[in-house]
C-alpha cells in the first residue's frame, strides 16, 4: 500500500479587509511522504499561487456597511479572470478581517459568499487568527522554520495591526492593536479631515491634539500622529516602554514577551511604504488614498531604523493575509482514520478539551470529564455538534483504547441520544482503532474520528469530505476565532 | 578547607576502612557466595551504570540550541552526541553497547511460554532443530515439520478467510511487546467487516516464507504473519506484518504486502491492527496482494 498517487487541491482565498478586498487561487499538492512499507502519511507538499487578483477597494454602501452584492460580483469577476469555475474549487477560505469584521453585516456577507460554493469556509477571523494567517502568508513562519529563529510578523492594515510571532515554524504568540493606515481619512485635495475613527480619537487625546471633521491638517501634524502610531507598535512588541495608549488600543490580550525576538517582518497594505520609504513625501503622496497609510509606513520604517531593529524583507506584503487564507490554513489529518463520509463536511464545530493533562484510564473518570466539558458549551436542551479534542502524544495499548472508547461513548451519551455524530480529534495516531472500537461497542452511531491534529480549547474546526478514497480529510483549525474584544 | 575539616575527613575515611576490614574477616567465603547467588536469583543487583537519556544533546556551546532541539526530535539516530577529543563520550559508548546487547538478546532469546499462554496461542516448530541452525539455514525456517502440520490441522479450522500467524523471526522481543495489542485490534477490525478469522498460533524458528505452507494447509484466503524484524540499534521491538492472498510455493516476494515498523515509537500496534484490517479487506475484495495491490491505488 506504499504508493498513493499525489492529489492536487484547488483552493481559493478571499480576504475582505478594512480598506481592500483580494482573492487568490492556489494549488496544493497532497502526497504520501512515508517510505514504501510504512503506513501512508499524507501531507501538503507543495503550495503554488496560480492567480492573484487586483487589489480592490472594499465596497461600502450608503449605510457604512460592506456592500454584499458588489463583493459577490467582485468574486465572480475575479474567478472568471482566473479561469476557475465554482465547481472546480475544492476548498476555500473567506476571511473578513480588521475593521471590516465589525461592520454590522459581516456575518451575512459570510453567508452570501458561502452560497457561491458550499466548499468555502468563512470566518470573521478575529485579531489573533488573522495575525497567524498573515504571518504564514508573508513568509515569516517559513523564515523562522528555516533559521530555527523567532520572527514577529507585523501586518499593518487599514484598521488594525496584527502581530504574529513564530518560532521554528510554529505560531508562538499573537495579538492585535487598533493601528492602521485608514484610522484617519483626509481629502487629499482640500487637505481637510473627512473621518476620524474611534481609535484615532484615543491617539489624538494622547497627543493632546484637538482635531475634528472638516479641520485643515498639515503634513507635520499627520507625521506627528503617525510617529506616535509607529511607537505604539514597537511598545506592543516590547521594544519600547509601554504607555497607557497601548493598553487602550489593544483589542486582544497583549504579547507574552517571554521569548526573545530575532527578526521582525512587515506585511499588510502599509508594508510597501515601510520597505521603500520616501522620507520627503509630499502631502499629496502621503494622502494618496485619502488616508494616512503611506505616512504610517514611512514613519514606522524611520522608527525601526532609529532603534536599529533587525528588520527583514517579507515575501508577500499587501497580499500576505489573502495568501495565508488560501494556501496556509488547510491541514490534512493522519491517514489511518475512521470517518462516515456522508456526514461531511462539518463547519465551525467547537472543540471541547476534557483533559488538560494525561487522560485517566478509567471509564467513569473519562465519561465524567467528557460530559462536563461539553456541558460547558451548551445547555442540555440546546445541544449541537461538538468535537472532543484529545491533544497529547500519550501511548495507548489496545486495552487503553477500549477504555477510552467506552468512556467517550458514555460521556457523549446526550449527544448520541440526539442522533448527533461523535467527532473525535486526536493527536496520538490511534484514530482508526479508536473509531473502530467505538463502532464495535455501538454499531448505530455516526463517527468521525481523526488523528495527528493538535487542537486547543476555544478552537473551531472545519472538516471536509475525505480525499484519496477515505484515507485523509482536509481540516481547517480556527484558533481563538471569536476572541477579539470589540472596541 | 580548614585544618579541622581536613582532619575530620581523614578520620572518618580511616574508620570506615577499619570497619570493612573487620567485616571481611568475620565472614566465611560461602556466606558471601550465597548472598551473591540470592542477589542474582532475585534480580536485586542494581544496574552498575545509569544510561544517559537518548534525547541528550552533548554538543558544548552550540551556536543555535533551538536548531539542535528540532533536529534531535526529528530522528532517533545517534546524532548530536558531542565528543571527547576525537572520540565519542563514555555515556554514548555505554548506550551503544546497551543497545547492541538488547539487539543480540532479541535474536537469541525465545518467546516465553507465559506469553503464549497469556495470548492463547499454541506453538508449532519448523524443521529447524535449534537457534544456531535457524540462523544459518534460512531455507529451513520456511518449512513446517510434519508434527507441526498435524498439530495445526488438529487445532485450526480449515476454510476461514483470514489466518493469523505469529512468527518469532529475528526478534522475540518484538513479538512479546506488540502482539497483545495488534492482534485484538486486527481481529476486531476483520470481524467488523464480516470476515471470518481462524485460530491464531505461534511458529518457532520461522521465516516470512513459512506462510506459503500455512495457506495451502488451512485453505484460507489471506495469511497475516506477524514476525520480529531484524533488530537494529534504535529499537529491538520493531515488528512487521506480512500479508499475502492465497500464498503457496509459487509465491514470490513481490506478491506479499508488508507493513513494517510496528512498535510503540513507530506505528502504534493498536492502530496498526486497525489499519491492517482495511488492507486485508481490500486484498479479499480484489483477490490480489503485494505489488498488484499497490498498483490498484493508482
Amino acid at each position: 500500500m506504499g504508493t498513493v498517487s499525489p492529489l492536487t487541491i484547488q483552493s481559493v482565498g478571499i480576504d475582505i479587509g478594512t480598506s481592500t478586498t483580494q482573492l487568490v487561487v492556489s494549488r496544493l499538492t497532497v502526497k504520501n511522504i512515508a517510505p514504501g512499507a510504512l503506513v501512508p502519511r499524507l501531507a501538503i507538499t507543495d503550495k503554488v499561487v496560480l492567480y492573484k487578483s487586483e487589489i480592490h477597494r472594499t465596497p461600502i454602501d450608503g449605510q457604512n456597511r460592506i456592500d454584499a452584492e458588489r463583493i459577490y460580483s467582485l468574486i465572480r469577476e475575479d474567478l472568471s479572470s482566473a479561469g476557475v469555475s465554482p465547481h472546480e474549487i475544492d476548498t476555500g477560505a473567506v476571511i473578513i478581517t480588521g475593521e471590516a469584521a465589525r461592520r454590522e453585516n459581516a456575518k451575512s456577507i459570510s453567508a452570501k459568499v458561502a452560497e457561491f460554493s458550499g466548499k468555502f469556509v468563512v470566518a470573521t477571523a478575529g485579531g489573533k487568527l488573522e495575525a497567524i494567517i498573515a504571518g504564514k502568508g508573508s513568509g515569516a513562519a517559513d523564515r523562522s522554520r528555516r533559521d530555527f529563529s523567532t520572527v514577529a510578523n507585523i501586518d499593518i492594515g487599514g484598521g488594525t495591526t496584527n502581530i504574529g510571532v513564530f518560532n521554528s515554524g510554529s505560531a508562538l504568540d499573537s495579538c492585535c492593536i487598533n493601528i492602521g493606515g485608514r484610522l484617519l481619512e483626509v481629502n487629499r485635495s482640500t487637505q481637510r479631515v473627512t473621518s476620524i475613527s474611534k481609535p484615532m480619537h484615543l491617539i489624538l487625546n494622547d497627543l493632546k491634539i484637538d482635531l475634528g471633521n472638516g479641520d485643515h491638517v498639515t503634513l507635520d501634524l499627520l507625521r506627528r500622529i503617525c510617529q506616535r502610531m509607529a511607537k505604539v507598535v514597537l511598545e506592543c512588541l516590547g521594544l519600547l516602554d509601554e504607555t497607557s495608549l497601548l493598553k487602550k488600543l489593544l483589542t486582544t490580550s497583549p504579547l507574552r514577551h517571554d521569548y526573545e525576538l530575532n527578526t521582525i517582518m512587515v506585511s499588510g497594505g502599509v508594508a510597501d511604504y515601510v520597505y521603500s520609504p520616501s522620507p520627503n513625501m509630499s502631502f499629496e503622496q502621503a494622502t494618496e488614498y485619502d488616508d494616512i497609510g503611506p505616512l504610517v509606513g514611512s514613519e514606522f520604517a524611520a522608527c525601526v531604523r532609529s532603534n536599529s531593529l533587525p528588520m527583514e524583507q517579507s515575501v508577500e506584503t499587501i497580499r500576505a493575509t489573502v495568501i495565508g487564507a488560501g494556501a496556509q490554513t488547510l491541514d490534512v489529518s493522519g491517514s489511518t482514520i475512521q470517518v462516515d463520509d456522508q456526514l461531511l463536511p462539518f463547519k465551525n464545530v467547537p472543540v471541547a478539551i476534557p483533559f488538560p493533562g494525561t487522560i485517566p484510564l478509567d471509564v467513569t473518570a473519562i465519561a465524567g470529564a467528557v460530559s462536563q466539558s461539553i456541558s460547558n458549551f451548551y445547555d442540555n436542551d440546546a445541544i449541537e455538534k461538538v468535537a472532543i479534542g484529545l491533544p497529547g502524544r500519550q501511548y495507548f495499548d489496545f486495552k487503553d483504547v477500549q477504555l477510552l472508547a467506552a468512556g467517550l461513548l458514555q460521556g457523549l451519551d446526550c449527544l448520541i441520544r440526539k442522533a448527533l455524530p461523535v467527532i473525535i480529534v486526536l493527536e496520538a495516531d490511534i484514530g482508526k482503532v479508536l473509531g473502530q472500537t467505538m463502532r464495535a461497542i455501538n454499531g448505530e452511531i455516526n463517527i468521525v474520528c481523526i488523528d495527528q491534529l493538535v487542537v486547543a480549547e476555544g478552537d473551531y474546526i472545519d472538516i471536509g469530505k475525505s480525499l484519496t478514497g477515505g484515507t485523509v480529510v482536509p481540516v481547517i483549525i480556527k484558533t481563538l476565532v471569536f476572541e477579539t474584544r470589540q472596541v | 578547607m580548614d585544618k579541622h575539616t581536613e582532619q575530620y575527613i581523614v578520620e572518618s575515611v580511616l574508620k570506615q576502612l577499619r570497619e570493612r576490614e573487620t567485616a571481611k574477616g568475620s565472614r566465611s567465603g560461602e556466606s558471601v557466595a550465597a548472598d551473591l547467588a540470592s542477589a542474582v536469583n532475585t534480580n536485586t543487583i542494581n544496574d552498575p551504570v545509569e544510561l544517559e537519556a537518548k534525547n541528550f544533546i552533548g554538543i558544548e556551546n552550540p551556536k543555535n540550541m533551538e536548531a539542535l532541539k528540532v533536529m534531535r526530535e526529528s530522528s532517533p539516530a545517534r546524532i548530536l552526541m558531542g565528543r571527547s577529543g576525537a572520540r565519542q563520550r563514555t555515556p554514548s559508548l555505554l548506550n551503544f553497547m546497551a543497545d547492541h546487547a538488547a539487539a543480540i538478546d532479541a535474536v537469541l532469546t525465545d518467546v516465553s511460554a507465559e506469553f503464549l499462554e497469556k495470548n492463547n496461542l499454541f506453538k508449532v516448530v519448523t524443521v529447524v532443530k535449534d537457534k544456531d541452525e535457524y540462523l544459518m539455514r534460512p531455507d529451513l525456517g520456511r518449512q513446517l515439520s510434519d508434527t507441526a502440520k498435524q498439530e495445526i490441522l488438529q487445532s485450526c479450522e480449515k476454510g476461514k478467510q483470514v489466518q493469523i500467524i505469529i512468527v518469532d523471526g529475528l526478534s522475540s522481543t518484538a513479538i512479546e511487546s506488540n502482539v497483545a495489542d495488534v492482534m485484538p485490534a486486527l481481529i476486531q477490525g476483520l470481524e467488523s467487516q464480516g470476515l471470518t478469522v481462524g485460530k491464531p498460533f505461534f511458529i518457532q524458528y520461522g521465516r516470512v516464507g513459512v506462510m506459503d505452507e500455512v495457506a495451502p494447509l488451512l485453505e484460507c484466503d489471506v495469511v497475516v504473519e506477524f514476525i520480529g524484524e531484524r533488530p537494529g540499534l534504535v529499537t529491538a521491538q520493531s515488528m512487521s506484518a506480512y500479508m499475502a492472498y492465497r500464498p503457496d510455493h509459487t509465491t514470490i516476494e513481490a506478491g506479499r504486502t508488508v507493513v513494517s515498523n510496528i512498535h510503540r515509537n513507530g506505528t502504534p500496534p493498536a492502530e496498526a491492527g486497525a489499519h491492517l484490517a482495511t488492507i486485508v479487506k481490500k486484498m479479499i475484495d480484489n483477490k490480489v496482494s503485494g505489488m498488484k495491490l499497490s498498483a490498484l491505488s493508482h
